[in-house]
């Protein structure tokens, strides 16, 4: 099948991911790694697990590409609570990635990715009091939906014989909207908000060979994110108004007879810095243990956007680690072409203005099968853990993520003729 | 790539997207109602100031027309005016100034709202020749302000009389044999728009009713006028004799209303033919409702103070746009108080209880914009227009009216 059909393929899976309250904090929560076979090993994206030396989440490592590839990768994931039989399925598209490594020096590559997940959807128990003799009953619901996008460009060069660089840009763009309702007697109160999103993201990726002999070979990474231009957006904020017919939008049958769209210009709502560290330990055997550090930080000014709850993700520590075992394209037994990956991370998010924090906690697991002499590769990720802030409310959380690379021979030295 | 291949391949590519959209559900996860935005609020507001008053009664819009007595109230005549053009055919009354029309005779018809007849008085007929373009005002004339004066003598005199054409249902008809000469009037060239009003009456005072459908009655025979006349071809050729009809557009009995009594006075009151209605002031001064909050509900809440049954009884409510004297009960020759029509509500007592739901103007109050001098209540057409209901003053310890808003807030 040509690239082409892969493509389209790809596009016309739907995109809707996982709710979770904490989506509902700010722009929700950021992701920290957009490939299946990042996500296997409970990685950021720094150390290498899609192939020994590379991760297609880091641009320092792309020359070790031995085929132009275009890959992309879906998830799914449920999300339950702790003491409850309430679970909620989502699913989409995380990345989407072409990379053309160049002379086993240099490397381009672009992607569209998810960078923050704003898919919520929850509600409150029905309440019931009694004003002057008439009985009330109310709820509360609330959805958001869409997020952040990133358009990235990126390219790699050596340093010397045993370091690299990658630069990329993130071009943030996308939209999002939530709503808000009161339930009243089952009349829904609802309010709209949509709000569109820009900025741009750099990223400075550093890979090096720091240790190499016959049994061992230590290789660290390094990233700095830095904000270009902060993201601005325009929020489009709906009045209030009684959906009579429950039909989720404002129309005539509605009340009140005319409904107010204002629209607000707000800049520098999101400015994201970090800083990643990871350090990968490869043996003899293709066995790779890893362990990874990110500080991450959103130096925005502007107050909350608007989301729905009036608190927003300010920062966010990631510790992980694991093992990864590559497989070897050129060995005979399909066993032996399986790369298998295991991991465990603790992320921690910090709320700007009441101080809480999220803690998310999980182990993964994935395995990936190599076919064909280009280098395809199929990528399976399963990933399980728990998040909960300040110990009063918990999710379990649950993903399954698929990749699939396919590899083809672009700009590469090609061996002549004898 | 042999090309139905690839397609093949596209189109399994594409159903295992659908399929796995949707195999997804997507339920809400519950959480506590803790630092999440919308909130539900409550205010209650005392009806501080009530009053009722009266004013001649309104019958203009009734489904029926009054002649005699009944309960006090005195119905003293009926004035009906008719179309300008005819029933289907749309002939106006200039058609008869051709002299090749002959108008041979005129019947006007009342159609009696009893399929009986048990006494059969006499009623009599006037006409407005000298009215000229109009006569009276269905939704204003009354007996203080109409002036019985300006109609003519009778014209004709009539009596209740059954008609069998139709073999399953039996009419009655008050049916008055008109002079051809009365369509002169109504043709008068010089008048463009000629009032072509009648006033019917009973010949004589009688101490019973006598009720029959009007012009506002879905479904029923108004009153009309039947003009016969030839039409001649040439000077020896005349076509048999037809007919135009010419219903009513406007109808209004004039009746004379009982004395009030204690309860009327001392209660909140609305009934149509004793001409009551209520005004009541909702003490909402200072109230500032958030810009972007929404009220579900500011219902005007009276409790229905007699001991009866009533159902479908429906109350009409709006903002009066001037002050309200509240001091005390008053009867007035002219509705005194203008109501905002923007903001008007039509509410029906259930459960003894009248909620009349004034959100919309509770808002604009709320918000600063609009100034509240009161609300007034009146009878609806729809009701039986010789009932009166009373609610509980804001004298009554356990009754009082008030306003009870909700709303939601962002």
């Amino acid at each position: 099948m040509s690239y082409r059909n892969i493509f389209i393929s790809l596009l016309l899976l739907n995109y809707i991911h996982a709710q979770s309250v904490f989506n509902a904090y700010g722009l929700g929560l950021s992701k920290s790694g957009h490939y299946t076979a990042t996500s296997g090993a409970g990685s950021i994206g720094l150390v290498p697990t899609f192939h020994p030396g590379v991760s297609l989440d880091n641009p320092a490592t792309w020359p070790g590409l031995k085929f132009t590839y275009i890959s992309g990768s879906y998830n799914s994931r449920s999300v339950g609570l702790d003491n409850k039989n309430d679970i909620t399925y989502g699913n989409g598209l995380d990345k989407i990635q072409f990379v053309i490594p160049i002379q086993d020096r240099y490397a381009i590559g672009v992607s569209l990715k998810l960078v923050n997940n704003h898919n919520s959807y929850f509600k409150t128990d029905s309440s019931t009091f009694d004003f002057q003799g008439k009985n009330l009953i109310t709820n509360k619901e609330f959805r958001s939906g869409g997020g952040l996008l990133a358009g990235s460009f990126g390219v790699s060069f050596p340093m010397n014989e045993k370091m690299g660089l990658g630069f990329s840009v993130d071009r943030l763009f996308g939209s999002s909207r939530d709503e808000h309702s009161l339930v009243l007697n089952d009349i829904h109160y609802r309010m709209f908000n949509i709000r569109t999103y820009s900025g741009t993201v750099m990223n400075l990726n550093f890979a090096g060979n720091f240790y190499n002999d016959n049994d061992l070979i230590v290789l660290a990474f390094a990233r700095i994110s830095m904000t270009g231009k902060p993201v601005s957006g325009t929020l489009y904020q709906f009045d209030l108004f009684e959906d009579r017919n429950d039909n989720y939008t404002y129309d005539p049958d509605d009340y009140p007879a005319t409904v107010n769209v204002d629209t607000i210009e707000v800049s520098d709502i999101y400015a994201p810095n970090s800083f990643s560290f990871g350090l990968n330990a490869g043996f003899r055997n293709d066995l790779n243990i890893f362990g990874e550090f990110q500080i991450w930080s959103d130096e925005a000014s502007s107050a909350n956007y608007e989301s729905i709850y009036t608190d927003q993700i300010g920062s966010k520590t990631h510790f992980g680690g694991g093992i990864v075992k590559f497989g070897n394209i050129g060995a005979r037994a399909w066993q032996d072409k399986l790369t298998f990956r295991l991991g465990a991370f603790k992320e921690s998010y910090g709320l700007k203005y009441s101080g809480k924090t999220i803690n998310e906690n999980g182990i993964t697991m994935g395995i990936g099968f190599k076919f064909a002499v280009t280098g395809n590769q199929l990528d399976f990720s399963y990933r399980t853990g728990s998040r909960s802030i300040n110990g009063d409310y918990k999710e379990l959380v649950k993903g399954f993520n698929i990749g699939l690379s396919l590899g083809d021979v672009w700009f590469l030295r090609r061996r002549e003729k004898q | 790539m042999n090309f139905f291949l690839l397609k093949n391949r596209i189109i399994v590519f594409c159903l295992i997207g659908l399929i796995t959209f949707f195999s997804c559900e997507e339920a809400a996860i519950p959480v506590k109602d803790d630092g999440i935005p919308m909130k539900l609020d409550t205010i209650s507001f005392p009806v501080i100031k009530a009053m009722s008053y009266q004013v001649p009664p309104e019958m203009g819009r009734t489904d029926l027309l009054y002649f005699g007595n009944k309960d006090g109230y005195n119905f003293s005549y009926n004035l009906i005016k008719l179309d300008s053009s005819s029933v289907t055919a749309g002939t106006p009354f200039s058609f008869y100034n051709d002299s090749l029309i002959i108008v041979d005779s005129l019947k006007f018809s009342l159609r009696f709202d009893s399929d009986s007849i048990e006494n059969n008085p006499e009623f009599q007929l006037r006409y407005f020749p000298d009215g000229g373009d109009s006569v009276f005002n269905e939704l204003e004339s009354n007996y203080i302000n109409f002036d019985k004066s300006i109609a003519s003598t009778f014209i004709s005199t009539g009596q209740l009389e059954s008609d069998t054409t139709d073999t399953n249902q039996t009419k009655v008809f008050l049916n008055f044999l008109l002079d051809s000469s009365i369509v002169n009037a109504f043709r008068d060239t010089n008048i463009t728009d000629f009032n072509r009003s009648f006033l019917v009456e009973l010949k004589n005072e009688e101490s019973e009713s006598f009720i029959f459908h009007s012009s506002d009655k879905v479904g029923a025979d108004g009153p009309q006028l039947k003009v016969y006349y030839r039409q001649f071809v040439s000077d020896s050729v005349v076509l048999d004799t037809t007919f135009r009809t010419y219903a009513a557009i406007e109808d209004l009995s004039i009746i004379i209303p009982p004395p009030i009594s204690t309860d009327d006075s001392s209660y909140l009151s609305v009934g149509t033919a004793m001409g009551l209605k209520s005004i009541v002031l909702v003490d909402m001064v200072d109230w500032i409702l958030d810009p972007r909050a929404i009220i579900s509900s500011a219902e005007l809440i009276f409790n229905f103070a007699l001991d009866d049954t009533l159902q479908n009884y429906t109350v009409i409510s709006y903002p009066i746009i001037n002050e309200g004297d509240f001091l005390q009960f008053s009867s007035f020759d002219k509705d005194p108080y203008d109501e905002d029509f923007n903001y008007y509500t039509s509410t029906s007592i259930v459960e003894d209880k009248l909620k009349i739901n004034h959100r919309k103007i509770a808002t604009e109050i709320g918000h600063q914009k609009y100034n509240n001098y009161g609300f007034k209540l009146e009878p609806s057409i729809s009701n039986d227009p010789f009932r009166t209901m009373l609610f509980y003053s804001i004298d009554s310890p356990d009754y009082f009216p008030v306003m009870r808003v909700i709303y939601v807030l962002p």
